[in-house]
């Protein structure tokens, strides 16, 4: 504690200190590893096809295994997103910001990620974004690998295409 | 007695207990569980109408930890689910009474804890009152000794009367292959073990491990035809004691005594020992004779006839939390319906069932189960 309470018997301190250390899984392991090589990997359900990112052992949908890991391009598109205006704990970045909702090519259940390198005021839903990541060696097998997305100046995806991956 | 509806056990499976999985996230380690119980049973996702999990959020170390596995449980199209914060055999009382309300039918009950991602010793002493007790740093270990102590000097029983008590476990335990320790060890053996917190011995302490479990239950009409055997639920009652130490005695398990008299009551149960099997949620060997004390079993673990008590092994042998209760009930089940393998109590009709929460037996649970349905 910074500062000593100034009516000690009001309240006592208690400093919890539990610490973790969570198992990703050799599933999602592989996902992670794969975002150091910069390749993003998904799973496809054995029974629907959906193809989830990041992998998932089973579909919460038809508890089917997805067994089958696979190989997601680094495009797709914004389905939904919102404008940050205020500060948020833990993250050091300039206000207003993006965070979007992207489904990538292929994939059925979409990613979140910020959205930069345009105006918080030109990103709109049906948007086509790409992954910016982060140089190599760089790298750690981590979400902050993919820096961000930004537009590609591709036209707009159709609402009707991106409809039940929001 | 009030007629009840007739609810029955009716699947039951289970993850190695083991002290880490490292390869398996909780909802990876429960997702083979769910299916493997709903196989057992013959069931589709789509027959369950319930479903309860019982986990923590401190020992997995995030926040609604329960929403997690709702992915490899069922959320799809969204269903009716309940969570509670204790150990999966609590969810399964949930379950029983939601049932006897007549809310569902067939449900499945789930329990889950990454003990290796956190430190356990750590989260439990968060479980005591925060200005006195946890303050001076008991963990289980610790107030479960505290009790041992109380429980020798009103008694009389002594270390080697404790170790007996460990080493029967432990012999148990040694043929359940579903346990986590797996080695007999003699009285000699364990009271050669050096101290872990005094009186207790590290060799009378149950090792915490991690699992994932999955219970199918269901109502009368869809019991019989899910199972072959199902194991009926003749009686259930649990009570809770004061938090704070020093304000019971820990000598003894009131609660416990209360809880199984009203579930003999609704069970048409004469006394625990009018059962062919017991199984106790003991995690050391003062608590099973506290436990037996307050369950009019003998004290003693070379006592002839009666019961079975712990063919499992009991708690001692595994402890993963959260799901260490709930594997008590499955042992009832496992006993009656013939899926207990070489452990099997032979002609087994009726099983007690124990399960405890909280530090020095805050809170107990205590079941009655049989072959044969209670009510007709």
């Amino acid at each position: 504690m910074s500062e000593p309470p100034k009516e000690r018997v009001k309240y006592i301190d208690t400093n919890l200190n539990l610490p973790y250390h969570y198992y990703a899984g050799d599933y999602k392991a592989l996902y992670l590893r794969a975002l150091k090589d910069k390749k993003i990997l998904g799973s496809r359900c054995s029974k629907s096809g959906k193809v989830f990112v990041p992998p998932v052992i089973a579909s919460p949908e038809t508890l089917a295994p997805c067994d089958e890991l696979v190989e997601l391009p680094h495009r797709g598109i914004v389905t939904t997103f919102c404008v940050v205006n205020v500060p948020v704990y833990g993250r050091e970045i300039e206000i207003p910001y993006v965070v979007a909702s992207v489904a990538l090519d292929g994939a059925d259940v979409s990613l979140y990620s910020l959205i930069q390198e345009c105006a918080a005021a030109d990103v709109h839903m049906g948007i086509r974004v790409e992954a910016v990541w982060k140089p190599d060696g760089e790298r750690q097998g981590d979400h902050t690998d993919i820096r961000y997305f930004r537009p590609t100046g591709e036209p707009d995806a159709p609402f009707e295409s991106f409809i039940h991956r929001l | 007695m009030t007629k009840l509806r007739n609810v029955a056990v009716v699947g039951f499976a289970q993850a190695p207990i083991v002290a880490a999985d490292e390869h398996h996230t909780g909802p990876e380690m429960l997702y083979p569980v769910v299916q493997a119980a709903l196989e057992s049973a013959g069931l589709e996702r789509s027959d369950v109408d319930y479903q309860c999990a019982g986990s923590s959020d401190y020992v997995d170390g995030r926040a609604f930890s329960f929403s997690q596995v709702l992915e490899v449980m069922g959320a799809w199209p969204p269903v009716q689910d309940s969570h509670v914060e204790m150990d999966a055999i609590w969810a399964a009382h949930l379950v029983w009474v939601k049932m006897q309300a007549g809310e569902s039918e067939v449900a499945i009950v789930c329990g889950f804890g990454k003990t290796s991602e956190g430190s356990p010793s750590h989260v439990l002493n968060l479980q005591l009152e925060p200005f006195y007790a946890a303050a001076i740093g008991l963990d289980p270990t610790s107030t479960a000794a505290l009790q041992a102590s109380a429980y020798m000097a009103r008694s009389g029983a002594d270390d080697r009367a404790l170790a007996e008590i460990a080493s029967k476990n432990r012999a148990a335990g040694a043929k359940n292959p579903d346990g986590q320790l797996r080695e007999a060890a003699t009285p000699e053996e364990l009271m050669a073990t050096p101290w872990a917190v005094k009186p207790l011995r590290e060799g009378y302490l149950a090792p915490i491990g991690e699992t994932a479990t999955c219970m199918v239950l269901a109502v009368e009409g869809r019991a019989e035809k899910i199972c072959d055997r199902p194991a009926w639920i003749h009686g259930v009652d649990h009570r809770i004691e004061l938090q704070a130490l020093g304000s019971r005695d820990l000598s003894r398990s009131e609660s416990t005594t209360l809880a199984a008299r009203n579930a003999f009551e609704m069970a048409g149960l004469a006394s625990a020992s009018a059962a062919d099997v017991v199984e106790l949620g003991s995690t050391n060997p003062a608590e099973e004779l506290i436990l037996r004390d307050a369950l009019g079993l003998p004290a003693s673990a070379r006592a002839q006839g009666g019961p079975a008590i712990n063919p499992s092994g009991s708690a001692q042998c595994a402890n993963p939390l959260m799901n260490t209760g709930l594997l008590r009930l499955a042992e009832g089940f496992r006993q009656l319906s013939g899926r207990a393998g070489e452990r099997g109590v032979p002609g087994a009709k009726r099983a007690v069932v124990h399960a405890s929460a909280g530090h020095g037996l805050q809170q107990n649970i205590v079941w009655v189960l049989g072959t044969e349905r209670r009510w007709s």
